[in-house]
């Protein structure tokens, strides 16, 4: 009976800190992980942007993530990280190398701490806007139509993989990025990524259009 | 007579460190932007360039093809994309992107690849 007692009270104890403490926990061992795998060789962790010019950015070896806790979706990260599959179909900026897919690969346990890192560090121009990832067939249009942004992203169309190849894959977009991030990016590009090789729409589709196109490419499967 | 001579000295000093778009910073423009679908070399053979697109991107090195365009032509479809000058919306609008110096520093560059 005694022990019953005490069991649900540490039971109960427990169950707590998972669901508050353990997240912080996991974080900071997460920053601490992050540091020891010299992730930090490739990765911006603080923002804000500073590239300049075209060599700024040619100079790095991988995407910024000074932002990911805004950028990604929930979940993504700590399966992405445990088992990385190619995103961009090119090495980083190569106009001539295709992906390796040899990105670090970390135990699952260690995934997962290392994306409750990176899900805390965040972007005050995110979020807010209300876009929802969602079938948008006036977006469809701006995407498929208007823009072509097909002509550097691949996608699923009818069940095959197609599109340029010097974007990241915006195949299963749906699992990887937060939609109002999707619309800040657009939006306000300089903020993110004040060079690439990516036009920048801002100025040229106006505001009801970027919210259709940002929600239809946030629901790419 | 002093004076003067300084006018002069600042305002070539001016000149010459205010050029447009200077042509190794135009190659490396078209490098970064234009070869992604154009390809490195401007021949229309870009990664992008895939079977299933439905025009491929223009041979800048092609003067039968480039001939047709006035320089008016080129600038304004650079800066506001393939529709421009009817042609397809896979050549994107670079109108925010490049400034109007760069835009008409790859123009000249563009003459210079079709030699036309
Ligand atoms: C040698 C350089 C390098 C190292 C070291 C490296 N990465 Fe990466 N990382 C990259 C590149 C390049 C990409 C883009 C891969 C792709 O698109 O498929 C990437 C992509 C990512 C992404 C997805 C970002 C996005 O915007 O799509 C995350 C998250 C990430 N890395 C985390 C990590 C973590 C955590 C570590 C340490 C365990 C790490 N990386 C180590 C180069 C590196
Ligand atoms: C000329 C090629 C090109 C065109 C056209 C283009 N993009 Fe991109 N896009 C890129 C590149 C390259 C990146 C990666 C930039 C970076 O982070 O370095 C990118 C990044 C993105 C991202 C972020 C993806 C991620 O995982 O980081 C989104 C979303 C996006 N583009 C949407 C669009 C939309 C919508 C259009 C059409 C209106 C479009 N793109 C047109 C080249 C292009
Ligand atoms: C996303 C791929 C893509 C990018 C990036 C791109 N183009 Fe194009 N471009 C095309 C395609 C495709 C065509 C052919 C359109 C057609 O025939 O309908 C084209 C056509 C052109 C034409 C001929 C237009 C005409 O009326 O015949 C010029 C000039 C041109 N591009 C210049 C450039 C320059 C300069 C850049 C870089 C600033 C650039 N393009 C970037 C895809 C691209």
């Amino acid at each position: 009976m005694f022990n019953k007692k005490i069991f649900s009270f540490f039971a109960v104890f427990f169950l707590c800190f998972l669901f508050t403490g353990a997240n912080d926990l996991y974080a900071r061992d997460g920053a601490a992980l992050f540091t020891q795998n010299k992730c930090n060789a490739c990765h911006q962790v603080e923002g804000p942007a500073t590239d300049k010019t075209i060599e700024d950015l040619l100079r790095r070896n991988g995407p910024e993530l000074w932002y990911a806790g805004s950028k990604f979706r929930p979940g993504f990260l700590g399966k992405w990280l445990a088992d990385p599959q190619p995103i961009r179909p090119m090495e980083y900026y190569s106009l001539t190398e295709p992906n390796k897919n040899d990105h670090p690969r970390l135990p699952s346990e260690e995934a997962k701490a290392v994306a409750a890192y990176l899900m805390t560090l965040t972007s005050g121009d995110v979020g807010g806007a209300g876009i929802v990832a969602r079938k948008n067939i006036k977006g469809k249009k701006v995407f498929a139509k208007e823009f072509s942004c097909y002509g550097c992203h691949q996608m699923r169309s009818r069940g095959h993989i197609m599109g340029g190849l010097s974007g990241p894959s915006l195949a299963g977009a749906r699992e990887r990025l937060n939609p109002e991030w999707v619309y800040a990016y657009m939006v306000r590009p300089k903020v993110f990524k004040p060079v690439k090789d990516m036009p920048v729409y801002s100025g040229l589709v106006n505001d009801k259009k970027m919210r259709n196109l940002s929600e239809y490419v946030s629901n790419l499967d | 007579m002093r004076s003067i001579l300084y006018i002069f000295l600042f305002s070539s000093i001016l000149l010459t460190s205010v050029p447009a778009a200077d042509a190794a910073g135009v190659k490396e423009i078209y490098r970064f932007y234009c070869a992604q679908c154009h390809g490195l070399e401007g021949k229309g053979d870009g990664i992008n360039n895939r079977e299933e697109m439905p025009v491929t991107p223009r041979d800048h090195t092609s003067a039968g093809e480039m001939g047709k365009l006035t320089d008016e032509d080129i600038i304004s479809v650079i800066k506001e994309g393939g529709a421009a000058t009817s042609k397809s919306t896979l050549m994107p609008p670079f109108m925010k992107t490049l400034t109007d110096d760069e835009i008409i520093g790859l123009k000249d560059y563009l003459r210079e690849l079709c030699k036309c």
